[in-house]
């Protein structure tokens, strides 16, 4: 190759290159656009809107993060881990110097749609905007109104995240951003033949956007992005392993999933907290607290049509699972198993689940039949066992009903041995669970260790 | 809602979620029936339904309505439960005597269902809880009433021996 021949390769190669780099400085660097821009919003809201914005605010369950346990509400604070370190949720209050106070309406689309704050720089998708951009412009605008209007401004500066440089650059998530979230304002679909369209809409935008239930429920990739954001994949909502938990499938999945659940039974699930084939535990104590049980009836409802409406996999979740006495022996009355795992299950578990598993009503869940005794992921058995379940709270009264944590009753061999039995008794098809997980869940769950799970993105 | 406690038919207003221990103590006044953690660890709640040991605090009431409840106060209208009361008097089992009503309770329960339990099947059935660490008397007691073993028979010498020393004491 000759030597001018290289240079003019060199030159264009060299000007392709800045062409390439102004252009990705410009995309990583710009503001979307909001269809606010210019738009100022009303300095004196209506109370209507301002209590719509408190109601949307439930069904996205803001609190559950830009909150600490003893801290003000949406003052923020809240450790969330991320594969590179520690990140910190924000202030949200309307405080001008420390939280949200001197954001425009367009300032907070942006944010709450796109991942955008007010200073430009990109958010980490633990907030879950690549769901909250579906939300329609009526309520963003009515969450702005409840946000600047109803919420008491609280002088707390964020904390800085423990990622260090040059990983915390914020940049490359605005490509992480165009690549794994489609973007847009949800749009109506046509429901399934024989559902109620404006209902199965309504549950879809719910579930897909404000509630961004497909954070927990739907398996994550590589990058910590969702497989799917909305019905058309069937990863949507099948089922993830997040936190130390299983998150269940919420598609028609008999064994793992609401195959087995009513409309009814989800409704009641959401504003109760428990039905006849589960309590909410982990994670979703959470979810329910803050969220679920604020929402109508109506929404209730439209969230389970539209639940109901995704299929499930057969293929992954197997036969149908049926009650049966065998292959363990039955612990009817006088029963005196051998068995270390059914002996340990007489003595710390029936009492409440009963000797046959089923549990009691609506109260005690039934570990016969349960996601966490059919799942193939043994997290959530082990994990409730170790530590036991949090306070449901339902319209301010604390539930008397609560798992213990066996965290410093049982050993590591004697939780192996009691969930194998429940996940191989009465027609459960979970399997045994094995001494070193128990133990390593055991690690990663004592707020003492160095290596304690800090939730991940929700 | 009506409760078949001890023979006698209560109607009761307490919420179906209530714990049946809750209704027992506070509703019905029925206070032999302790209170020890709530959480169906200990014991110390226990009652019969049906003839079997459930632990009240953790029985929401509504499930229980219509059952057969037997209560530490109707424990002495039961054959095996008088015959357990009688051996726990023998033994001298408790101590301070909270978590006792509810061991009676599940020794009754055991010798119910399995009139002549093993050794191991007393260590696996009594699972409830002492402070006290009476547990050696439960054994001892529940093992005599099962139809002796090597350590009921020891117990029980050693029990007389003291009874008999106490009497001499007490005489002299």
């Amino acid at each position: 190759m000759s030597k001018r021949r290289y240079r003019k390769i060199l030159a264009i190669v060299g000007a392709a290159l800045a062409v390439v780099i102004a252009a990705t400085t410009w995309f990583v660097n710009r503001k979307p656009g909001s269809p606010f821009d210019g738009v100022s919003a009303s300095t004196s809201p209506s109370k209507a809107l301002i209590e719509r914005g408190r109601y949307v605010a439930r069904l996205a369950d803001c609190v559950a993060c830009h909150s600490t346990p003893h801290g003000k509400p949406f003052a923020g604070g809240l450790e969330m881990s991320t594969p590179l370190g520690s990140i910190y949720t924000t202030n949200i209050t309307p405080d001008k110097a420390t939280g949200i106070g001197g954001y425009s309406l367009a300032d907070f689309a942006r944010a709450l749609r796109h991942g955008v704050a007010g200073d430009g720089h990109r958010l980490y998708p633990a907030m879950p905007f690549p769901s909250y951009a579906k939300l329609d412009d009526a309520d963003v605008r009515a969450l702005y109104a409840y946000f600047m209007h109803a919420v008491r401004p609280q002088r707390q500066p964020d904390r800085k995240s423990d990622i260090a440089w040059p990983m915390n650059m914020r940049w490359p998530l605005a490509l992480w951003s165009a690549v794994f979230t489609d973007g847009g304002t949800y749009q109506r679909n046509a429901a399934p033949a024989g559902v109620d369209a404006t209902l199965w809409n309504r549950g879809a935008y719910i579930v897909q956007g404000p509630g961004h239930c497909g954070s927990c429920h739907t398996p994550r990739g590589a990058v910590m992005n969702e497989k799917a954001y909305d019905g058309s994949s069937r990863q949507y909502l099948a089922g993830a392993l997040l936190d130390g938990w299983y998150a269940p499938s919420l598609r028609g999945d008999v064994n793992i999933g609401l195959g087995r659940w009513s409309q009814a039974d989800i409704v009641r699930f959401l504003r109760e907290g428990r039905n006849a084939h589960a309590v909410v535990y982990g994670s979703m104590t959470d979810a329910y607290n803050n969220s679920t049980q604020f929402m109508s009836d109506a929404d209730l409802k439209a969230i389970a049509v539209y639940l109901k409406s995704l299929p499930g996999n057969p293929k992954q979740d197997g036969p149908p699972w049926q009650y049966q006495d065998t292959p363990n022996p039955a612990l009817g009355s006088g029963a005196h198993p051998q068995a270390a795992g059914a002996r340990l299950y007489l003595a710390k578990c029936g009492f409440c689940h009963g000797r046959d598993g089923r549990g009691q009503g609506t109260w005690i869940p039934p570990l016969a039949g349960s996601v966490a005794s059919m799942s193939r992921h043994d997290a959530s058995a082990i994990n409730i066992t170790l530590n036991g379940s949090t306070h449901i709270v339902a319209q301010g009264v604390p539930d008397g009903y609560r798992m213990p944590a066996f965290r410093h009753q049982l050993s590591d061999r004697d939780v192996a041995e009691v969930l194998s039995f429940i996940r191989t008794s009465w027609g459960n098809r979970g399997g045994s669970v094995k001494p070193q997980d128990v133990k390593k869940l055991r690690q990663r769950t004592n707020p003492a260790s160095s290596d304690v799970i800090i939730l991940q993105m929700r | 809602m009506e409760l078949h406690i001890n023979g006698k038919t209560y109607s009761v207003q307490s919420e179906g979620d209530t714990p049946l221990l809750w209704v027992i103590r506070d509703e019905l006044g029925l206070t032999g029936t302790k209170y020890g953690c709530g959480i169906a660890q200990c014991g110390a709640c226990s009652v019969l339904v049906d003839g079997e040991v459930m632990r009240s605090c953790v029985t929401p009431v509504e499930g229980v309505k219509g059952r057969n409840i037997t209560t530490i106060e109707g424990v002495e209208e039961d054959p095996i439960g008088q015959r357990v009361v009688a051996a726990w008097v023998e033994h001298q089992v408790p101590q301070c005597g909270y978590c006792q009503s509810g061991q009676v309770m599940a020794a009754t329960s055991l010798l119910k269902q399995t009139p002549q339990p093993s050794e191991a099947q007393i260590a696996a059935s009594m699972t409830n809880l002492c402070r006290c660490g009476t547990y050696n008397a439960i054994s001892a007691a529940v093992q005599d009433l099962a139809g002796g073993g090597p350590s009921a028979a020891a117990e029980k010498a050693r029990m007389q021996a003291a009874t008999a020393a106490n009497g001499r004491g007490m005489r002299s």
